[in-house]
């Protein structure tokens, strides 16, 4: 060995000693061939495992005067070299196999015309498919297309054969292929150099007959081609790489890769005394000559090749021809298998068989089952926040078509971003002819150095054909996969490299109209790009812009001052219901995990501000988990949604009806000046759903507990608790004076808010979980509490209500004669239990609040003509249901305001006399008293006055010799505002017999506290508390929360979406009902706008969705490994809980 | 053609998860033998393994011309990573030698599934019922002793060096490692490579 040269700065491709040894890789060592050839020019496209020669060439080309260029694909890089050797300079041109393919046009012509400079095309293949689609023999190639093609099986081959390669270009005017695989150009080895030769171009000389293969002159040319084919023929059957090793009474003929491995093999197993070797470096055009001589020594020959039985076939030809009657063993007779790369246990095998020792050694000892370790995008990839962007932006089932580069790597979860791939460019081409013929929307993704390989005629194809796609161009600057290659446009000298030919003027030159460049790290930017896309027609194209992180610590290193970033545990997978024991026990599930990124990213709440708990569900009298349920439908979840508001609210169908909506009076929206979400019409379309697919009520329910429960009252707070009481193992018998259960539900509610198969679909559901019902029961009439309690009940729930409606309190009211003066609660109970007579001409409601719209809308119905509402106060001071007045005036009922009955007119002129009002001074309850303005009277003609001013308990369920329950001032039981509780240990009341919340939700929650309290009361907190009882809403204002970029994220909120409603003028005529659910894209639509301003716990988001590999899971705490993040901050964009920050660098 | 040779190849296989320096490492023990005058091929089929994957690549010192090392032929596995270490248990057998890091890099997939990194006691045991030994190195200790120095490949080098597993000196294997390493990183592998050898008691 030559002794190392003394300065060891001296690139190793570029030692000028005679046997000076390397160890290179196959790539490297063809490299140091061509320089040793004086090769001149250089080119070719990355692609593994090709890309070690132009990437040598890129490094040593400016020190030995050699042009060298990545050229922008492999055709383009094949006619470079072609010009440059019919300029007269040896070229060399490097691709992988799939390269070649695409290269074919012109390469199917070169050896018409011939070559001036010598010229040498390296096609590296890929037996096994190791980074590559396919594992094609490209030996076919040669024979099909003239080409010769030499085949080494070493690095040191692989050296040998570049420098000759040139040479037999010349002399046989054929270009070569020098096919490699990666076996050979991922080996390094040792090779020994010879010097190195001076690159050299003899210039252009016109040879137009030759030069120009139009067809008279490719004629000509065509029959050339024999004699060329039969110089190459001599010169490779002369050369070193045709040779015979051995002289063992078996022959094998080995080629390529495999004859190395067949070499060592052989020494190895001790058969050196058994065979002759024949290695044959060469594909096309065989040693015909040689390789006869060869065979017919042998009774039996055994070919040794990858892939396809080429010269297996080759052999039988040649035998045939001369008359040979040797045995060709190989793949053909099973010795061997036709697809991918011979590992030496294969080899082995074929050998032994061909021994006739079938005798195989023990089988290896078998893999344990590990955990796969697949390659994924590196941390602070921008190609997976541009990935993480996208699945937010787009739904579920968007279908994606991807291309060669890094970002294959989105296939497979978390990102899964590949529905299908081909080839470079092919992303935007088979996204636009799914689309075609679907008429989906699609979406492709190819990076920046593939956009201009094959990706710009692609996308010019779909924009001339107005293609229904998304193209997105991940622009990270580089060929990152291959090694970093610059792609096109990019200087990379500096400290950062620069694009100088802009991606966004070409795809506008191209014909794109809609076109936005993104930093996909700005994640809130991209969500709404994708956003905007998703939501235009035609061809968008969508540039994602961010150098390569890797690239830049290879070019700039790590740079200083690095922001980290870590977890706050506190708030990671934390819920701020979960300290009230209310955490749901919904599994982790990415597509919702997707909608939180989507509206967090794209909400307006600064992550520091976010509340424990969203201000809707701190509102909501039964703790519903809305913006849970609000996700969960965005992301097409409806099953989940379902879980989670039957997981609280035991009469659904009823809630998403009638609620009063608390919850919307404090939606952040409403800080933003926006429409607050349409929280009950979510519930409402989800529940429809559930009804509509047959969704099971499964719920968790403690084994039955021996103890028995009497509820009195069907009402909403009575059903409630004995829906909770019954999953908390009780006996519950109900009780209620009505023939069905319900109580104000059913005799107060119109069916046209609250049909009856709703609701009778709500009180199933809770009679199904064993619960009796008995009618007729009265308290006070047939019913006592003592006979409940000494009859074998352990407690007794009172939800009894106040039915009994409040008079005006005028002397006439109670006379005969018109007109009539009825209560509202009355009225509806008359007209909702069928009495369906027409109420009169024109009819007054008295009051303000739902039961005088109920009354008024369904007096309407019923036929009257005129309704008129009275009520004394301002109009936003009604505490009916907003929609509701709104609903009513649109039936024609007049409201009228700030008016006053002063007395019932009889007579000729029958109706109600009012008075207007001013507001006067604050009364107990901070509202400004009505004051009568003095000569104010007005007459309301009407045959009918409904008062609906309040309502109040009939006396007569207090029966004497009963159990004394304390009750208010106003006759309402007296209880505990948490527990329940009356002033009997055992007997609870809700609803609106008390004086708690008197709300249909108000009663419902109710009830579940009391059915908690019970629980306590009967086998202790400890028992009962294992299922909690919704706390006690806050009705302080919600805390202003802190709002950030407040106008993109309101340019991406969709207006409020409606339910649709039964025209005014239909809907009047019965009482069929006036709103129908959300569409499931409006009830989507309406989800996106929520802002899940809570924590979530059920979150996994940094894994799941963006799954960056620094993140990792220990002792189930989510954590961050230092080493591996590079403080892209993508994850604390995401998190939806915030739970990720920055910490200052150390 | 080698018939007629008599002289056993060294073989060894060392694996990794990509960006450990698995290739490095193993052009390091190239370089080394070529310099010592031995017949040297590194394999370094990567794929597109860079990216996080499993990595693996094989020195073999002797005569010989392939890259392979076929089931139960490693004669030292140099793993850089306790799992991918026992991925590569077919390659071992009853005269293999292993020295392995103990920094664990989860895979994914576990994260996902929600699933703990196998203990490294049972990983230990699999790889003891079939190796002839295992030297651990806790790798990412002995960087942080000295202030969290990368080069965790070099440092695993130092280990195999001080155990004498290679047919190189230690001279050999440093002054390799000299030779090929960038002048930004010469400093950082110098301090590795002793790191590693201090681990192993030398």
């Amino acid at each position: 060995m030559s002794p190392r040269p003394p300065e060891q700065r001296v690139d190793p491709l570029l030692v000028d000693a005679e046997g000076h040894a390397e160890c290179l890789l196959g790539n490297e060592a063809i490299v140091r061939g061509a320089l040793e050839a004086g090769v001149g020019f250089a080119s070719g496209y990355p692609g593994t495992p090709s890309s070690e020669v132009t990437d040598s060439f890129a490094r040593i080309a400016p020190a030995r005067g050699i042009r060298f260029e990545y050229s922008v694909n492999e055709k383009i890089a094949l006619e470079m070299a072609f010009g440059a050797s019919l300029a007269g300079a040896r070229a060399i041109c490097a691709m992988k196999h799939l390269g070649l393919m695409y290269a074919g046009d012109p390469l199917s012509t070169i050896p018409y015309v011939g070559v001036v400079g010598g010229l040498v095309i390296v096609s590296a293949g890929d037996p096994s498919c190791h980074t590559s689609p396919n594992e094609q023999d490209q030996r076919h190639l040669g024979p099909m297309l003239h080409l010769p093609m030499l085949d080494p099986a070493t690095p040191q081959e692989a050296y040998e054969m570049a420098r000759f390669a040139f040479e037999l270009s010349e002399k046989s005017n054929l270009p070569i292929v020098l096919r490699t695989t990666a076996r050979v150009c991922h080996t390094r080895a040792v090779v020994r150099y010879g010097r190195l030769a001076e690159p050299k171009t003899a210039g252009f000389v016109r040879d137009p007959s030759r030069f120009v293969p139009m067809p008279q002159n490719a004629r000509a040319l065509r029959k050339t081609i024999g004699a060329r084919v039969e110089t190459a023929r001599a010169l490779m059957s002369a050369s070193p790489f045709i040779r015979t090793d051995g002289n063992g009474p078996l022959g094998i003929i080995a080629t390529g890769a495999p004859a190395a491995t067949t070499a060592d093999l052989i020494c190895d197993n001790g058969f050196s005394d058994r065979f002759t070797v024949m290695t044959v470096g060469a594909a096309f055009p065989l040693p015909e000559d040689r390789i006869a001589e060869f065979v017919q020594k042998f009774p039996h020959v055994l070919v040794v090749e990858e892939l396809s039985p080429y010269l297996e076939d080759s052999l039988h030809a040649i035998c045939s021809r001369r008359g040979l009657k040797t045995e060709i063993n190989g793949k053909r007779t099973g010795h061997l298998p036709v697809e991918f790369e011979y590992e030496p246990e294969v080899i082995l095998k074929g050998i032994r068989r061909f021994l006739g020792n079938e005798a195989v050694p023990a089988p290896a000892r078998k893999p344990p089952a590990l955990p796969p370790r697949p390659p994924s995008l590196c941390p602070g990839c921008p190609h997976r926040a541009a990935y993480v962007a996208a699945r937010a932006a787009f739904d579920e089932h968007q279908l994606y078509f991807n291309d060669i580069g890094c970002y294959t790597l989105g296939y497979g979860p978390p990102l899964e971003t590949v529905d299908a791939l081909l080839c470079m460019g092919a992303a935007f081409t088979l996204a636009a002819g799914a689309s075609r013929v679907t008429g989906a929307r699609t979406v492709g993704f190819l990076g920046d150095s593939t956009f201009f390989h094959s990706g710009m005629p692609a996308l010019l194809n779909a924009i001339k054909e107005d293609a229904n796609m998304v193209a997105v161009i991940l622009d990270n600057q580089v060929t990152a996969m291959t090694g970093f290659q610059p792609s096109p446009g990019v200087e990379a000298g500096g400290a950062a490299p620069s694009r100088n030919v802009s991606i966004e003027a070409v795809v506008r030159a191209l014909g794109a109209r809609h076109v936005e460049t993104v930093d996909p790290h700005d994640l809130p930017a991209t969500i709404a790009a994708f956003r905007r896309a998703r939501e235009a027609t035609g061809t968008s194209v969508i540039i994602t812009g961010r150098p390569c992180p890797v690239f830049l610590s290879k070019v700039i290193g790590r740079p200083p001052g690095i922001a980290a970033y870590e977890i706050d545990d506190t708030v990671c997978r934390t819920c701020g219901r979960e300290t009230a024991g209310m955490r749901c026990d919904l599994c982790v599930s990415v597509p919702h995990e997707r909608s939180m990124v989507y509206c967090r990213a794209t909400g307006a709440l600064a992550q520091e501000n976010r509340p424990a708990v969203a201000p809707c569900a701190t509102r909501c009298p039964l703790s519903l988990c809305v913006q849970g349920y609000a996700g969960h439908i965005r992301a097409g979840q409806y099953a989940e949604a379902f879980r989670l508001i039957m997981d609280r609210c035991p009469l659904p169908e009823t809630v998403c009806r009638v609620c009063h909506r608390p919850c919307e009076t404090v939606c952040v929206l409403r800080d933003m000046s926006e429409e607050p979400v349409g929280i009950n019409d979510l519930k409402r379309f989800v529940v429809d759903w559930a009804a509509r697919s047959g969704a099971p009520y499964e719920p968790k329910r403690d084994p039955e507990n021996g103890l028995k429960v009497a509820v009195v009252g069907s009402g909403p707070s009575g059903l409630a608790a004995a829906h909770d009481l019954a999953l908390r193992g009780y006996r519950v018998a109900m009780f209620d004076a009505a023939e069905s259960p319900g109580g104000l539900l059913r005799s107060g509610i119109p069916p046209y808010r609250l049909p009856r198969e709703a609701l009778g679909r709500d009180i199933q559901r809770i009679l199904g979980l064993g619960v009796s019902f008995a009618a007729g029961k009265a308290l006070g009439h047939n019913l006592a509490i003592k006979d409940l309690l000494s009859g074998g009940f352990d407690a007794v729930y009172l939800g009894i209500g106040a039915m009994k409606g409040i008079g005006l309190g005028f002397q006439s009211e109670r006379a005969s004669g018109r007109p009539d003066v009825v209560d509202a609660l009355a009225f509806l109970h008359d007209a909702n239990t069928g009495q369906k007579a027409p109420p009169g001409r024109r009819v007054a409601v008295v009051g303000g609040g739902n039961a005088a719209i109920d009354a008024a809308r369904t007096a309407r119905r019923l036929g009257a003509q005129s309704v008129k509402i009275v009520y004394r106060r301002r109009r936003e001071e009604m505490p009916a249901i907003s929609e509701e007045i709104e609903a009513a005036e649109a039936e024609g009922i007049e409201i009228l305001t700030q008016m006053q009955p002063a007395r019932i007119a009889a007579g000729d002129e029958t109706g109600l006399l009012c008075v207007r009002t001013e507001p006067g001074e604050p009364d107990a309850s901070g509202r400004r008293r009505p004051v009568a303005v003095p000569g104010s009277e007005r007459l309301i003609a009407a045959d009918l006055i409904i008062t609906a001013i309040g309502q109040a308990m009939d006396p007569a369920w207090r029966a004497p010799g009963d159990i004394e329950l304390e009750t208010t001032s106003d006759g309402l039981i007296k209880t505990d505002a948490e527990t329940c509780r009356t002033s009997h240990p055992r007997v609870f009341a809700g609803g609106d017999a008390t004086a708690a919340d008197r709300t249909v939700t108000g009663a419902i929650a109710a009830g579940q506290r009391a059915a908690w309290a019970i629980d306590c009361a009967l086998r202790g907190g400890a028992a009962a508390s294992v299922r909690l009882a919704p706390p006690r809403p806050n009705t302080q204002p919600p805390d202003s929360l802190s709002l950030q970029s407040l106008q993109s994220s309101q340019s991406l909120r969709s207006p409020r979406q409606r339910q649709p409603e039964t025209p005014a003028t239909v809907r009047t005529t019965d009482f069929v009902e006036v709103l129908q659910p959300l569409t499931e894209a409006r009830a989507r639509t309406e989800a996106s706008r929520c802002l899940l301003c809570g924590l979530c716990g059920n979150c996994r988001s940094c894994i799941d969705v963006l799954g960056c590999p620094a993140f990792y899971v220990e002792d189930d705490r989510v954590r961050i490994d230092h080493t591996l993040c590079n403080g892209c901050g993508v994850c604390a964009a995401l998190c939806p809980n915030g739970a990720i920050r920055k910490v200052a660098p150390a | 053609m080698g018939n007629g040779r008599t002289k056993k190849r060294f073989r060894l296989l060392a694996v990794g998860v990509g960006g450990q320096g698995v290739l490095t490492a193993t052009r390091f023990i190239g370089e080394a033998a070529l310099a010592a005058g031995l017949d040297v091929v590194v394999g370094q089929l990567h794929g597109m393994s860079q990216r996080g994957g499993s990595v693996s690549s094989t020195v073999l010192i002797g005569p010989g011309k392939s890259s392979f090392i076929a089931d139960g032929q490693a004669d030292v596995v140099l793993g850089l990573e306790p799992l991918e270490t026992l991925r590569a248990l077919p390659r071992m057998a009853g005269h293999t030698k292993v020295v392995m890091n103990l920094g664990r890099v989860m895979p994914g997939v576990l994260s996902r599934q929600g699933k703990p990194y196998p203990a490294i006691e049972e990983i230990l045991d699999q790889i003891r019922a079939v190796a002839a030994s295992v030297h651990t190195v806790d790798a990412g200790a002995a960087a942080e002793k000295n202030g969290g120095t990368q080069g965790l490949n070099v440092l695993m080098l130092g280990a195999l060096s001080a155990l004498n597993l290679l047919p190189l000196t230690e001279a050999q294997l440093l002054s390799a490692i000299e030779r090929r390493s960038s002048k930004k990183s010469l400093g950082r592998n110098r301090q590795a490579f002793a790191l590693g050898r201090k681990a192993m008691g030398k």
